[in-house]
């Protein structure tokens, strides 16, 4: 006998149907969890809540900073600090989305229901970085809006209107939803919520802390700090453009997600 | 239909499933029977696409797994009634699984009620006993109406009531013309529920034959019997050219002759008979009877292990 006999090729059934069968799937498990809402929640409250604690100490420090930072004061990215808040928490909710299945088993259900993995893993990624998008766009906006009031009894404030603005509160909520993609992507590489939880919090905080022993222009490129160069205003030396940190962010998130679904198509469930 | 050809999975160091070639068919349930590891639910995950077999292949209703449109609605599956995100309550895990196979959201409330759920609809599946799982997860496999269900271990955990209502669900399925395959290390619960068997040991199907054709195709007629002058038995018994043994519990296990004849040698000879009765083989003799052919396979690993995996 040979194997290959009679294996004919295995159909792809790839089409539309598919397609928004699984991100129905996906939408109703991630609504249907009490722990995202719950996350949402905290979400808005905290990075908001960071964002005025931020905002209140520089407009304190104001009238001591050198002249040299006052230059490079960015009164926008003060008050979108809470974005890496945000990123951290629905990252973490992107991560369970995925290690949660794979900790119970029910990953097999999902595949049994679902055989198209690597699509599922895509399905995953896109439904929690929709429901993450209006999370962080809105705390950014919220956020915004208590930061300039709070700014504007030193007279520091700036509008809606200022160039640049409504890109940094827009991509700062882009960022975050690729934060939760490249999630999804660590869980289904590593698939322990534990272990994929650090690494996603590493990633985030990781270019804030230890990446402040690399030289600047590498510095950039690192998820972390990209998160807050898509939303400064103010460029300076070693910052990069909003628009090539969400470009950055997205290579980071293809990535992981690539490497989630390739680890998911080759082996057993 | 279920239908393997040459199928085999191999590890590492061992192979799980061996070269195994059966068919699964509709109408009856087919009672898929092993010790603990002897590869039924590597079987199963294979069906299901979940595992990728190492050669040889397994269909469903002609078709690979990969290649079913909308798989619940060909096969349903339990393999695992505890492997399910404990913070979702039951109508809401069942609802994710219809929506992946466009399946209509009012066959949540119909499973559920199939399968006595319906007052614990809106409860968080970590609140269920194992039992209440079980119900579950057959809820699911039901779900999406298919005409093939697998069934690994379904009664793992259910109370009395539990096991003959899934023995009678099984019947039910089987006698509407669906394909019932129903894996189980319990040789009495598959002696009562299985129509047909598939007998599985180190990864080779040993058996496939009906239930009735098994038990008694195997093990051959005795009967136990026991004397107040026993030992008088023994020797009249003998010189009829029966063979006998002496039980650790005093009694006589006699092969080569039927009750009506032990009956007459011990009156002819006035012995005092104090226990007479045919043994029915059982399935677990049976089965015993056959896995001691295989050279390789020793009762130890039969009966040491308990857990289903």
């Amino acid at each position: 006998m040979s194997a290959t006999t009679y294996q004919t090729a295995p159909a792809r059934p790839v089409h539309a149907i598919t397609i928004s069968r699984i991100l129905k799937a996906e939408w109703t498990k991630l609504r249907t969890l009490p722990s995202t809402w719950r996350t949402a929640a905290f979400a808005l409250v905290f990075s908001i809540a960071a964002g005025a604690v931020l905002v209140i100490s520089q407009a304190d420090q104001w009238a001591i900073m050198t002249a040299a930072q006052h230059r490079t004061f960015d009164a926008t990215s003060c008050s979108l600090f809470g974005v890496m808040i945000a990123a951290v928490l629905l990252g973490a909710l992107a991560v369970r989305s995925v290690s949660a299945e794979y900790a119970t088993g029910m990953i097999r259900s999902t595949f049994a229901s679902m055989p198209s993995r690597r699509l599922v893993l895509a399905g995953k990624a896109v439904t929690v970085a929709a429901f993450a998008f209006p999370v962080a766009l809105v705390s950014n906006f919220v956020g915004f809006e208590i930061g300039q009031r709070i700014f504007a009894a030193k007279h520091l404030q700036v509008g809606l209107g200022h160039p640049g603005v409504l890109v940094a509160i827009l991509f700062g909520a882009v960022a975050v939803s690729l934060i939760a993609v490249i999630g999804v992507g660590l869980a289904g590489v590593i698939r322990h919520t534990a272990g994929a939880t650090t690494a996603m919090a590493v990633v985030i905080v990781g270019g804030l802390t230890f990446g402040q022993l690399l030289p600047a222009r590498v510095r950039g490129y690192l998820p972390g700090t990209a998160i807050q160069d898509a939303v400064t205003v103010h460029r300076s030396a070693g910052i990069l453009a909003p628009g090539t940190a969400i470009v950055v962010l997205g290579a980071y998130a293809a990535i992981a997600l690539g490497a989630a679904a390739m680890r998911a198509a080759h082996g057993d469930a | 239909m279920i239908e393997a050809r040459h199928l085999t999975k191999r590890y590492r160091n061992t192979t799980a499933v061996d070269e195994v070639s059966f068919v699964v068919q509709p109408g009856r349930v087919t009672g898929f029977l092993g010790p603990n590891g002897a590869g039924k639910s590597t079987t199963m995950r294979m069906v299901l696409g979940l595992d990728t077999p190492s050669s040889g292949e397994v269909r469903v209703d002609g078709k690979l797994y990969a290649q079913l449109a909308d798989p619940l609605r060909s096969v349903g599956a339990l393999l695992d009634a505890k492997a399910i995100v404990g913070s979702r309550s039951a109508a809401n895990h069942l609802k994710w699984l219809a929506d992946s196979n466009g399946i209509d959201r009012r066959r949540v409330s119909e499973v559920l009620d199939t399968v006595g759920l319906s007052d614990v609809a809106a409860k968080r599946v970590g609140t269920f006993s194992l039992g209440m799982n079980q119900r579950l997860g057959i809820a699911a496999a039901l779900l999406g109406d298919p005409g093939t269900v697998m069934f690994d271990e379904p009664i793992n955990g259910l109370d009395p009531d539990g096991i003959v209502w899934i023995r009678n669900l099984m019947k039910s399925l089987a006698s509407e013309g669906r394909t019932v395959f129903l894996s189980s290390h319990l040789m009495s619960e598959m002696a009562l529920t299985a129509d047909h068997l598939l007998v599985i040991a180190r990864g080779r199907i040993i058996a496939d034959a009906s239930t009735d054709e098994f038990v008694n195709g195997r093990a051959a007629p005795s009967v136990r019997a026991r004397a107040i002058e026993q030992d008088d038995l023994v020797v009249a018994l003998r010189e009829r050219g029966a063979v006998v043994e002496r039980c650790p519990d005093g009694s006589l296990t006699v092969t080569g002759l039927d009750c009506a004849a032990v009956g007459g040698a011990a009156s002819a000879h006035g012995i005092t008979l104090i226990e007479l009765a045919a043994q029915v083989s059982s399935l677990e003799e049976a089965f015993f009877d056959l896995t001691r052919d295989e050279t390789d396979y020793r009762a130890g690993q039969l009966t040491g292990s308990t857990k289903g995996n």
